[in-house]
């Protein structure tokens, strides 16, 4: 049993785990969704600061690109490096549909999502019959090739520079996005939908599927289940929502760079798993908000952020081996036993 | 019914698996059994698609299963349970039943429903009760005894509602006494879900005790299947376990 | 595109020889380097994705020794014994803790370091590009081969390649360490219970590795400038290289390095943007047939 298994199954605390596979779950899920929503929606009217909206525009890009992430590494046991080849078809996908055809931005958004879908369902099919390490190196090398391609296909991708031009931006259902209000409303809404959409694929029976498929895939296929099939699709559902967090980046910097599709993008979304834990839901959402404040505060100190970086990376995987959301579900379970025995 | 006509499977110069034909009567009690090497655990492989056979044909109620892919022979009716439970560490007991009547990926239901329906749920709570983990329901299958591992994976293999329910030594590392409770188990979930069971066996005791059939491999091939009181007298039996130093008549 | 130079390459010896050349050191190099990387998969089942900054120390190493002595010779001992020392400090202290815990957690590692060294470099020598020079003993007119320029430095790197190839192939097979390195690979429990101290063989393997890349590195110095992310894309490429070569495999890593720096030099000709992405792709198309690589045996 893997450490991940260990963490997930309750450590050497054995607490039972609440009943969670039920139709309360989904309506709960939903509210807090709702609720998260009109948070963020409200926050602009309190802190009016530009600094924080950008903040949480970029928080949405990256926190749907490393849960969509999750849903390969944490829930199926799929670790790819080249995960964030998607986020960088997104981007750069939806850059160009913008301009160099007229459409409207909801019509590229779908457009962007179908090619990304077709692309990701080209490489899953050669990459998910591969074994752990080689699916592992084999979807790297796929990203390093496309992010290759963007590099030299200059006449189309304006090569190192980067889509250039900005991106046009028709006013849609009287939403205009370059007011950056609409923007950063627009990009929660797409978070919250995003996550929450997310959580109904790892709470679903095909979820569960995924887990078993994780802990034990031999044994899943004697219950029936085509495990390849089931590897297919979450990597194509994947690369979808890391696709939208591609689309949110492209409209938050009005174009496109090919560091989007550059390896350390996937470094970065393993890293943030990492950070904020990978047995929860929200755990890399918990990682996205930290790495970029994490980012923020130490390129205002320092020019070297890289030694920064490196020892905060070292200190939670030799000192502390788990993610912080997995310290706080430990935390409450031990007050809860704690309690419980007191009385 | 189960019917093994001419099974046979070799890797390298090796016969695992020797021109073996077999048949299971629906309903049926059948222990298999041979001394160590025999090829028993080969043989429930090839039955369940984990190996395919070099030659011979597996035929349930007259499909022929030989060659499938595991899932594949899972759906037409073949369950199994392991020797080292095979269970989901993380999973609960609990989302480890409602996932395995829930994984039926034909449905697109899996994606959008966030339970499974309610005539699934029902068997994933039948079985738990069958094999007494109700109680444990919301307990993580890593945490549970090696017996009640056991107990799981079994449940994983009935829960399915098979024909035929293959149990790979299903007291594989118990003491005595919880051998006998799972043993005893058995031939409860035998009677009443009148299904076809099938178990690999190393403890003569249990063996002669309950199965009204046993069958003897040994080096890949059967050696002997008859009732317990003659396969007790069975010369060429005797000698596979015992060498043919002294035969002072019965074994156990 | 540029097949008409690729083409009227090919047909004109002159520039065969200068291109096979070309082609040759650059693959050396990238063996040196991943030969390192393979054995450290091979005997400590780790991917060490920091090995990069090993070639990259080795780099500045041999500079720094070189202004300060003058010797090249004096400078690339330096350079290995360096590296050499950092490699088994970098395993004892780090990478022994991450043994057998998830590939994420190595990864993570290594990644880390690899953020550290970089800094470290930038702190220490500075951002900007820098060069050796090339030593004053090879500062000779060049070869003149078929038409095609050689200049002798690149017989000298080709050659010490070789022998360490040489070296490391027959060390392994025939002597009694190599044995022993190769006991600990299939069986460490084993090999401990046999009374020798596979904490010194791991440290010892990964020390061997790390060597090798910083003497690519030294030998790298003289041809090309230097920069603390230098590590980083001969790092990928060794990536590349091990895994079509085979995880393990030294023959593989000698073979695809050789392809992989054909595939470069003459690549460079006909597809000069695309350069990179032929090495991609042809690791995909390798790693599609076989996904183990061309002499690779399947990991479990």
């Amino acid at each position: 049993m893997t450490e991940l298994q260990a963490a997930r199954a309750g450590g050497a605390l054995g607490v039972p785990r609440m009943e969670t596979m039920s139709r309360r779950t989904l309506y709960l899920d939903m509210l807090i969704a709702l609720a998260a929503f009109v948070v963020l929606a409200i926050l602009p009217m309190v802190f009016g600061s530009k600094a924080l909206l950008d903040f949480v525009i970029r928080c949405s890009a990256f926190g749907l690109f490393a849960t969509s992430l999750n849903l390969l590494v944490g829930y199926s046991g799929m670790i790819s490096f080249g995960h964030g080849m998607f986020f960088g078809l997104g981007a750069y996908g939806f850059g160009l549909l913008m301009q160099r055809t007229g459409v409207s931005i909801p019509v590229a958004f779908v457009a962007t999502l179908l090619i990304t879908a077709v692309i990701a369902a080209v490489i899953g099919a050669i990459c998910v019959r591969l074994k752990a390490i080689y699916f592992a190196f084999v979807t790297l090398a796929f990203q390093m090739l496309i992010h290759s391609t963007i590099l030299s296909w200059a006449s189309l991708t304006g090569g190192d520079q980067g889509l250039r031009g900005g991106i046009p931006r028709p006013v849609f259902l009287g939403i205009d996005l370059s007011n950056h209000h609409h923007l950063y409303v627009v990009s929660c809404a797409l978070l919250v939908l995003g996550l929450l959409l997310m959580r109904q694929i790892a709470q679903s029976p095909f979820g569960y599927t995924l887990r078993m498929i994780r802990d034990n895939a031999s044994r899943a296929s004697f219950l029936g289940i085509d495990v390849w099939r089931a590897r297919f699709t979450i990597f194509v559902l994947a690369a979808l929502f890391a696709a939208t967090g591609g689309i949110v980046m492209a409209l938050f910097v009005s174009g496109a760079y090919p560091e989007f599709a550059y390896w350390t993008i996937s470094g970065e979304g393993i890293f943030i798993n990492m950070l904020g834990g990978v047995t929860t839901f929200l755990g890399p959402m918990v990682g996205t908000v930290l790495l970029l404040t994490l980012n923020d505060t130490v390129t205002r100190l320092t020019e070297y952020y890289g030694i920064v970086l490196g020892v905060v990376i070292l200190f939670f995987a030799i000192g502390l081996r788990k993610g912080l959301m997995d310290f706080a579900v430990e935390w409450y379970t031990q007050r809860r036993t704690q309690a419980g025995e007191r009385e | 019914m189960l019917a093994i006509r001419g099974l046979s499977k070799s890797f390298g110069g090796v016969k695992a698996t020797d021109n073996v034909s077999l048949e299971f009567a629906d309903g049926s009690l059948t222990a298999v059994i041979g001394p160590n090497g025999a090829g028993k655990s080969t043989f429930f492989n090839l039955i369940t698609g984990a190996l395919k056979p070099d030659t011979g044909s597996i035929l349930l109620d007259g499909v022929d299963m030989a060659g499938r892919s595991p899932p594949d022979i899972v759906r037409h009716g073949i369950g199994r349970a392991f020797q080292v439970a095979s269970i989901f560490p993380s999973l609960t007991v609990q989302e480890t039943m409602l996932a395995a009547v829930g994984a039926d990926q034909r449905r697109a239901s899996v994606l959008y429903r966030r339970f499974p329906l309610a005539e699934t749920r029902g068997r994933a709570e039948h079985a738990m009760e069958l094999l007494g983990l109700a109680g444990k329901r919301h307990r993580t299958a890593a945490t549970l005894s090696h017996g009640d591992q056991k107990l799981l994976d079994i449940a994983l293999a009935l829960v399915l509602e098979p024909k035929v329910l293959l149990l790979d030594e299903p007291t594989a590392g118990m003491g005595t006494e919880e051998r006998w409770r799972m043993i005893d188990k058995v031939q409860e979930l035998w009677e009443t879900q009148k299904i076809t069971v099938v178990f690999i066996e190393h403890d003569m005791d249990i063996v002669f005790k309950i199965a009204p059939e046993i069958i003897v491999l040994c080096y890949g091939r059967v050696l002997a299947t008859d009732a317990p009181d003659a396969i007790r007298r069975n010369e060429a039996v005797i000698e596979a376990y015992l060498g043919t130093e002294h035969h002072t008549g019965a074994i156990a | 595109m540029d097949l008409d130079a690729l083409t009227g390459c090919l047909a004109s010896p002159a520039c065969l020889v200068t291109q096979t050349t070309s082609g040759l050191i650059i693959g050396m190099l990238l063996f040196l380097v991943a030969v390192g990387l393979t054995l450290i998969f091979g005997v400590l089942k780790v991917v060490n994705f920091s090995h990069g900054a090993f070639y990259m120390f080795g780099a500045y190493f041999a500079m720094t020794a070189y202004q300060l002595s003058d010797s090249f010779a004096l400078a690339m001992l330096c350079a290995a014994a360096g590296t050499a020392i950092l490699g088994l400090v970098f395993e004892r202290v780090f990478m022994s803790r991450v043994y057998g815990a998830d590939v994420l957690m190595q990864l993570l590692v290594c990644y880390a370091f690899v953020l550290i060294f970089d800094d470290v470099v930038r702190m220490v020598w500075g951002p900007e590009f820098k060069s050796m020079g090339m030593p004053a003993a090879f500062q000779v007119m060049p070869l003149f081969i078929a038409g095609g320029v050689v200049p002798p430095y690149y017989l000298l790197l080709i050659g010490v390649a070789l022998a360490m190839a040489l070296l490391l192939g027959l060390g392994l097979a025939r002597t009694q360490l190599g044995k022993v390195i190769r006991a600990a690979a299939h069986n460490p429990a084993m090999v401990s219970a046999l009374g020798i101290n596979t904490g010194l063989i791991y440290g010892g393997v990964f020390a061997l590795g790390g060597m090798l890349a910083g003497l690519a590195g030294a030998l790298a110095a003289p041809v090309r400038s230097l920069t603390p992310g230098m590590g980083f894309s001969v790092l990928i490429e060794s990536f590349i290289v091990t895994v079509i070569g085979g995880m393990g495999s030294i023959l593989g890593a000698l073979i695809g390095a050789l392809l992989i720096g054909l595939i470069r030099s003459f690549g460079s000709l006909g597809f000069p943007l695309f350069t990179e992405g032929l090495m991609y792709l042809f690791m995909v198309v390798v790693l599609v047939a076989r996904p183990s690589g061309l002499f690779g045996k399947e990991v479990a």
